[in-house]
């Protein structure tokens, strides 16, 4: 519950941002962030639809390799307790 | 492994370590990273990483969990809870609602949510309804409910708060004496929000080194390296390996959206116990919204024997860094992710479903 996730800034409407990571677009409010300077093309953390902290674009993806590898991980034990018999 | 990891990997099985030394880290993201990346398997065999209290879920005190299901089932409301909280069993006889799921089945309306924005839309869209938003979870998942809270919400949303802060588990291990690992690793996105510097008390206090990290391997190599080669030169300080994200005195908007609308108080964690000033509760100014002031106490007193788990289930020894998930005797028997019998089995913050999900598919003892 603690992992926040890179996302890249494409709009911004005051408070709300319209977030978007691996071809996922999401609201995000950056109300955590109201007196950083965020502009669209920047990178955040975003933790439960908040941005906890603004990042650079190479650490966003490093940090992105991460995440792919535990989640193939976790979808595949999504996978098999889907298809678990009685499940 | 990038070249990067390898790298701090060699220097690790450089260092001239003695004896066995173990790492605490205290958050369900670092688990999860060090055992996706299969990170004790090459590791020298003299030391143990240890999971610790990195699971707000699982410490989440039972009776919030019974509460907020008694609302649900008992009172005209919408309760929203994030997801992980749903399938969390209370300890009740088998005719009554285990599990936020349960009661769900039985006609209450529980929604599961992903953010507390999605609070805010679900409390204004149904304005002639109470909205109860069940908020678990440690300081990252708190500043957003604070932050949500300071920006303003419908007058029908109420938070039933079980909000925690890390650090103060950690010193009461400490203090206890009886902390079973000699060097932590600190969690990197609680300080990013709270800085760095809540941890420094760890060093400071009692002489251990400690260094924060990220969730890549890279950043955890380097903060294992740090506490190690802390370790051999007999040094202790708190370093930050994940500087690209941990600044100095965190997010200050984030603590000061926390300081407006919530307390530190005393709390009770799950299958522990009560903590000192380890808890938020929501502030005066907030009262109109607490859902503990606003609506009826359904705590049982008879029922009420603090911080418990389901029989048999080894969560708190678990969280607490005393054993391993897989030395749980129910671990992999009557527990896997399809029938969780306790709470580290059923969040993905968990120990157990992680070591699960990570290949751990057999009972060390039994
Ligand atoms: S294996 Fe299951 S019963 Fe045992 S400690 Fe983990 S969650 Fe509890």
């Amino acid at each position: 519950m603690c992992l926040g996730i890179p996302m890249q800034v494409k709009s911004i409407d005051q408070y709300q941002a319209i977030c978007e990571a691996k071809g996922i677009e999401r609201d995000v409010s950056l109300f955590m962030l109201q007196d950083e300077d965020i502009r669209p093309g920047d990178f955040v953390v975003v933790h439960v639809g908040y941005a906890i902290q603004k990042i650079s674009q190479q650490e966003a993806q490093s940090a992105w390799e991460v995440y792919d590898q535990m989640l193939a991980a976790e979808d595949a034990l999504a996978e098999e307790l889907v298809d678990a018999p009685g499940a | 492994m990038t070249t990067t990891a390898k790298k701090w990997l060699e220097r690790i099985h450089a260092l001239p370590l003695e004896g066995v030394t173990k790492i605490m880290n205290v958050c369900g993201g670092h688990e999860r990273s060090i055992t996706m990346a299969g990170l004790r398997k090459v590791l020298p065999d003299e030391i143990e990483l240890v999971p610790g209290p990195g699971c707000p879920v699982c410490i989440c005190p039972e009776e919030d969990v019974f509460e907020a299901i008694q609302l649900a089932l008992n009172e005209d409301i919408i309760l929203i809870a994030f997801g992980d909280m749903l399938r969390v069993p209370v300890n009740v006889s088998k005719t009554r609602a285990r599990t936020l799921e349960q009661a769900k089945a039985a006609g209450a309306d529980i929604r599961p949510i992903a953010t507390p924005r999605e609070a805010v839309d679900i409390a204004a869209q149904n304005p002639d309804k109470a909205v109860v938003f069940f908020a678990a979870g440690f300081e990252t998942t708190t500043a957003p409910v604070a932050s949500m809270l300071v920006q303003g919400v419908p007058k029908n949303l109420f938070i039933l708060l079980s909000g925690r802060l890390t650090w103060p588990a950690v010193a009461m291990l400490l203090d206890s004496g009886q902390a079973a690992f000699q060097t932590l690793i600190a969690p990197g996105h609680v300080a990013t929000v709270m800085g760095p510097e809540e941890w420094q008390f760890v060093p400071e206090e009692h002489k251990m080194p400690a260094a924060v990290a990220g969730f890549s391997p890279e950043s955890l190599l380097a903060a294992m390296y740090s506490v190690l080669r802390q370790r051999v030169e007999g040094k202790a300080f708190l370093d930050n390996c994940y500087p690209e994200l941990v600044r100095a005195g965190g997010n200050p908007t984030a603590q000061a959206q926390l300081k407006t609308s919530m307390d530190v108080v005393d709390a009770n964690w799950r299958g522990i116990g009560v903590i000192p000033q380890s808890g938020f509760a929501l502030s005066e100014a907030y009262a109109q919204h607490n859902a503990r002031k606003q609506f009826p106490s359904y705590a049982e007193d008879a029922r009420k024997r603090a911080g418990e788990m389901p029989p048999g289930c080894d969560c708190a020894k678990v969280v607490l860094g005393q054993i391993y998930p897989d030395q749980c005797r129910l671990y992999a028997n009557a527990c896997v992710p399809r029938n969780p019998v306790g709470p580290c089995m059923v969040s993905d913050e968990g120990a157990c479903r992680i070591w699960w999900s990570g290949g751990v598919r057999k009972n060390a003892v039994s």
